[in-house]
């Protein structure tokens, strides 16, 4: 055992974690992505009540929301080889369960979770919405359809940006469990890392501030973004 | 042109339309009155079905939609015969005033970008609004929002507009600049009806009064017919109530 805090391993340790970043905001920009479609689906079916699938997705967001993500990644990651070996059973047919890589699952399973999530904060920004803004399309003598894509979902976006924003920044911090299921994210390189040498504290310090890093760059473009969809608002600061 | 018959509505048990009949013709300036909960609201927003009756056929210009058998093309073939300029302006507020006006052009006329562009800033200049084309809703002020209301009802070309209460959420100040528009319109021949206490309007520019009371037509004349010499005690009532003589 040598020094107390050893600076030079630390910053050693920075090339070899850094590289795995990419598979971090991989997971992040494609369940982020899988998400906000899931979420504006879902979001929708609630909103026009269409019925037997509002139930399911009452059922997916009350699941959702109601179990922690690193049981979620591990129902996801034991639970689909399960679920395609019975399909290979009883179909006949010739599904790989070996051949899947672990970052499916995890992309899988976040997805599903920041939906859920998502979905409820669309929906929400929906209702907020003025019924005379829907009203004034059809005064008009615009579809439904293009009443929401003109009017009522550019307004529901920019009433749900900040709740979004937060939710691709929670889904950053949860890539961070991916590593229990065998994806080698950051997480999983810093461990790596720093089990060679015993010296974890360095280690994860360097994690922590790569996650706040990305954090903090991904609340740049959020303001930005921010500032660009409420140019419609009057506001105080311009 | 347009023909109201045996119109019912109902709330649950609240019973707001029963059995409204209503001819108007062409160029009348109809203005409807009434107390509060009346259903004058209601009655305007199934011409324009924003509010589905129970019962009753409507025609405007040859259009007629059956309240029990209405289908999606029968709506929108009604529909694109009036417009609606609502009490609280119910502007596109992600959209600028062009935009506003524009919108209908481009999506329901399907006119290209430029000529849409060029008729709504006609449309705008004609309610004195040439200067704020670029402007948000919220950076107008109530008057100026509600004559871009007026521009963009226009912009549907409809063989009636729909005023409800188009003045009664402004302040006073404001109030003159929306009825001159209303008035120029009306000089230029557009069928209006309108639900407005505004005595300036209803003296000098209507045509025809309503006075609708629970549901009912309980009054309908000219101005005069209808303030002069109303027919029934509780139009009296109303009137001296309203303070409307
Ligand atoms: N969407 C609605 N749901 C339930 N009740 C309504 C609704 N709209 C209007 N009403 C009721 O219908 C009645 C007539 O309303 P309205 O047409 O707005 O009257 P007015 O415009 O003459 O004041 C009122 O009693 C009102 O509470
Ligand atoms: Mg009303």
């Amino acid at each position: 055992m040598g020094k107390i805090f050893d600076l030079s391993f630390m910053i050693s340790t920075i090339p070899p974690i850094v590289g795995k970043l990419p598979v971090t905001l991989w997971i992040v920009f494609l369940s982020g992505a899988i998400a906000l479609v899931l979420g504006f689906l879902v979001a929708m079916v609630r909103y026009f009540h269409v019925r037997i699938l509002t139930q399911i997705c009452k059922v997916y967001v009350s699941f959702m929301r109601g179990t922690p993500a690193m049981v979620q990644l591990l129902v996801a990651y034991y639970g689909i080889p399960i679920f395609l070996r019975a399909i290979n059973a009883s179909l006949g047919t010739g599904f790989s369960v070996n051949g899947i890589p672990a970052v499916v699952f995890a992309v899988f399973a976040l997805s599903l979770n920041s939906g859920a999530f998502m979905s409820e904060t669309i929906r929400g920004a929906m209702l907020a919405i003025n019924a005379g803004q829907l009203e004034a399309c059809y005064s008009v003598n615009l579809s439904t359809w293009q009443a929401l894509r003109r009017i009522i979902l550019p307004q529901a976006f920019t009433n749900a940006l900040p709740a979004l924003g937060n939710s691709f920044i929670s889904l950053l911090k949860e890539t961070s469990l991916v590593f229990y299921i065998s994806v080698i994210d950051m997480m999983a390189q810093a461990k790596i890392t720093g089990s060679r040498s015993y010296r974890f504290f360095e280690v994860y310090i360097v994690v922590a501030l790569i996650y706040w890093a990305v954090c903090f760059l991904m609340e740049r473009v959020l303001a930005l973004l921010e500032r660009h969809v409420r140019r419609y608002e009057r506001g105080i600061v311009k | 042109m347009i023909s109201i018959r045996g119109l019912e509505k109902s709330f649950g048990d609240n019973r707001v339309l029963r059995g409204v009949n209503l001819e108007i013709a062409k160029g009348e300036i109809l203005t409807i009155i009434g107390p509060s909960g009346a259903g004058k609201t209601t009655l305007l927003r199934t011409l324009n079905w924003l509010d589905v009756p129970d019962a009753g056929t409507i025609t405007i210009d040859g259009a007629t939609i059956d309240a029990t058998r209405a289908t999606k093309r029968s709506i929108k073939q009604l529909r694109s015969k009036s417009a609606m300029v609502f009490q609280h302006y119910n502007l596109f507020n992600n959209k600028t005033a062009l935009e506003n006006v524009t919108e209908s052009l481009i999506l329901v006329r399907k006119l290209p970008r430029a000529e849409a562009e060029a008729r709504g800033r006609q449309l705008l200049e004609r309610v004195g609004l040439s200067d704020k084309c670029d402007t948000y809703p919220s950076f107008l002020s109530g008057g100026q929002q509600q004559r871009v209301g007026i521009a963009r009802a226009l912009a549907v070309e409809p063989k009636v507009i729909l005023f409800d209460e188009p003045t009664s959420a402004l302040d006073p100040e404001w109030v003159n600049e929306v009825l001159a528009v209303m008035t120029e319109i009306a000089r230029d021949g557009m069928t209006m009806i309108v639900v407005s206490h505004e005595m300036r309007f209803v003296r000098n520019v209507s045509t025809r009064v309503v006075l609708l009371d629970d549901g009912h037509i309980l009054e309908d004349g000219t101005p005069e017919q209808v303030f002069q010499h109303p027919r029934h005690e509780r139009a009296v009532q109303f009137l001296r109530q309203a303070d409307l003589q």
